[in-house]
């Protein structure tokens, strides 16, 4: 993965001297006699020019190996069609999960958000050939209660049981 | 000795009630069904066991995290043996053994010497914390600024080392970043708030568990839902008993695997799964039917699952003497140890003089459960694997969502969940470790107050840093493991050493001559 690599180095190298800057920035507290030893900025700035540091060895040695040919095609894919299903199930995951703890949760009461994500979660991932040799309304019918059962056990035992406060 | 035995004894008679015992029953029972699944670690098990076991007492929920740990360490084995998937990474090299074993219809065997290997790996793990964390203790009170700076140093050089063997700049690089990101929020000597861009929420700092739910579980959820689905190959239609005969024809391997295996734990950050490869190939060269590893050999898969289990007491020897982890798991322990008010460190056997030996008895009673289950429940608890992961996965997706919350009740935490979750993912599809970023977050503090309090000490002079005897070791340690994964050194090294030995093989020679 050289590309990859080299593109992971010069990120590692940005982080780094951006650290290393803002640590520069840090106060120093001169005026109240602070021991210049203490000072908040010293070790995020050594921690800063170290990822640097190794992000520009990364960016070497990936170049080395051609990574720096950004437009050259990383690997020959043996099987596209399974990289595109890996791809589509990974960015369903994702719209999912992120919808459900960053939008739905806080926004609608707590065991709705569940149910709705466990259904929307099951049904989007139910196989196709499970779709083939299984009644439609008992795929559904699994899932909703599945879904609903989910969502009063998870607010029933976090909230009555280990007294844990829902978002 | 006497004295620590019957600390032991008094420890142990505390937790016979009712209450703890069946506290052990169940969570080790959930720590096998996590160990067992595929994409649900020993590390999120017990990071979102924290998050349920907070308000609890503390001796009830570290003995619930720890049956956890025991228990889902040896879960691991079970889908590794069935599906040729570990179902944690401390359970990899049990694959090699395991699975050819059961495709050629031993799995029941396979899983009771899986079992039988497990508890002797604790037992053994657990009689060496018991000796050695009240000695490492006291040894540790000379420990200072400087060789506390050096250990955290060490900590992450050793753990990206051992963790990416292949490549341990990326190791590094983890362990790394780990430590900056433990930079964020507000410092611990002049209060001033790093990173924080003016963010009330930033400055609070980034919390372990969330970030560590996180990596290891909205990250692994990612991987599963991205890769097919598994499917089991294998099921066991033999006996799961173990036979004391057998188990006993292995007794060098067991011995020197739960050595093995302790020793890797308590090397910072390092952990389980090296436990168990480190001692799966000292129990080959060792071995007289070492032709038969890898094909199904039960003493291969013995010395893989006594190597990672004697890696969990191993690992929580540096945690209580420390302060330090010897591997992700034991990370989220100490996090939940400072939750519940025990303060792990060189001072333990001061402050907490029976904690140490409350530990051990958790262990000893985690795997005595993991005993009971191998023998009683191995059939019906395979039954987990068939759970559908699309039926799955959003339950435990739930649960990090809401484990992430509840510590703190800030929602800020569910952003940190998800940002180190797809951090991880990126991080582990590019072959990234995820050990030493947890100990790099978990390690940040210790570096940053003790490297400035040090250079306080000797007022700006770093001699210290380098001269005081134990300091004089970790950094010597450090440089050699750099150096040495340099290929041109690690080469002419090796050159060297050949020739020399060369040399005196000759002069021996000579010598013997005359």
């Amino acid at each position: 993965m050289p590309r990859a690599d080299f593109i992971t180095g010069l990120a590692l190298i940005a982080l780094g001297v951006g650290a290393l800057m803002q640590s520069l920035a840090m106060p120093r507290f001169a005026d109240l006699g602070v021991n210049p030893y203490t000072v908040p900025g010293l070790v995020p700035g050594l921690l800063g020019a170290i990822i640097a540091g190794l992000g520009g060895v990364l960016t070497l040695r990936a170049a080395g190996n051609g990574g720096w040919r950004m437009a050259r095609a990383e690997t020959q894919t043996p099987d596209r069609a399974e990289r595109g299903r890996e791809w589509r199930r990974l960015l369903i995951t994702l719209a999912l999960t992120v919808g459900y703890a960053g939008g739905l949760v806080g926004s609608i009461p707590f065991p709705l958000a569940t149910g709705l994500f466990m259904l929307l979660f099951i049904l989007l991932f139910t196989p196709d050939e499970q779709w083939k040799t299984i009644p439609l309304w008992r795929t559904l019918v699994v899932a909703v209660v599945i879904a609903g059962a989910t969502a009063t056990i998870v607010t029933l035992l976090f909230e009555r049981l280990f007294l844990v406060r829902l978002p | 000795m006497l004295e620590n035995l019957a600390s032991f004894g008094g420890a142990l008679a505390g937790f016979l009630t009712p209450e703890a015992l069946f506290a052990t029953l169940w969570a080790t029972f959930v720590g096998i069904c996590v160990g067992m699944m595929p994409g649900l670690t020993a590390t999120l098990g017990v990071a979102l066991m924290t998050t349920l076991t907070f308000r609890m007492a503390a001796g009830d929920a570290i003995l619930i995290l720890i049956c956890m740990y025991v228990g889902a360490i040896y879960g691991g084995s079970r889908s590794a043996i069935l599906l040729n998937m570990p179902g944690t990474p401390a359970s990899a090299a049990t694959t090699l053994d395991g699975f050819p074993l059961a495709r050629s219809g031993q799995a029941g065997h396979a899983m009771a010497t899986a079992t039988s290997g497990s508890v002797l790996g604790s037992l053994i793990g657990m009689i060496c914390l018991a000796i050695f964390a009240p000695w490492l203790a006291e040894f540790a009170l000379d420990f200072g600024a400087y060789e506390f700076f050096w250990l955290a140093v060490f900590g992450i050089v050793i753990s990206g080392h051992l963790t990416a063997l292949d490549d341990p700049l990326k190791g590094w690089i983890a362990g790394f970043l780990g430590l900056l990101v433990a930079m964020v929020g507000q410092e611990g000597i002049h209060a001033y708030e790093r990173f924080s861009f003016g963010n009330s929420d930033l400055a609070g700092g980034i919390g372990l568990l969330p970030a560590l739910v996180g990596a290891f579980g909205f990250a692994e959820i990612l991987s599963v839902m991205k890769n097919r689905p598994y499917r089991v190959v294998a099921d066991a239609v033999d006996s799961v008993i173990p036979k004391v005969r057998e188990v006993l024809s292995y007794w060098r391997t067991i011995i020197r695997s739960g050595l093995i295996g302790t020793t890797m734990g308590l090397v910072p950050g390092v952990g389980e799964d090296m436990g168990a490869w480190v001692s799966y190939a000292a129990a080959r060269r060792a071995s007289k039917e070492r032709k038969k590893f890898g094909k199904g050999s039960l003493e291969g898969l013995m010395s893989a699952e006594t190597g990672n289990s004697a890696a969990v007491p191993g690992a929580i020897i540096p945690v209580l003497t420390l302060a330090v982890p010897g591997s992700a798991p034991a990370a989220v322990l100490l996090a939940a140890m400072y939750i519940h008010g025990v303060r792990p460190g060189p001072l333990i056997m001061i402050e907490f003089p029976s904690f140490v030996f409350e530990v051990v008895a958790m262990i000893l009673l985690a795997s005595l459960a993991i005993l009971l289950y191998g023998i009683l429940l191995t059939k019906p608890l395979l039954r987990v694997l068939a759970v559908p992961r699309e039926k799955l996965m959003p339950v435990v997706f739930v649960l990090c969502t809401v484990g992430s919350f509840a510590i703190a009740s800030r929602t800020f935490d569910i952003w940190v969940m998800l940002a180190f979750g797809l951090i991880g993912f990126v991080l582990r599809e590019m072959k990234y470790p995820m050990a030493p970023l947890v100990l790099g977050i978990v390690l940040g503090d210790i570096l940053d107050k003790s490297l400035r309090r040090g250079l306080v000490l000797s007022d700006g002079d770093p001699a210290p840093f380098f001269t005081r005897p134990i300091s004089l070791v970790l950094w010597l340690a450090v440089a050699v493991t750099i150096a040495m994964s340099i290929p041109v050194v690690r080469a002419a090294v090796t050159r060297g050493v050949g020739s020399a030995m060369h040399a005196l093989g000759v002069r021996k020679k000579q010598e013997a001559n005359e």
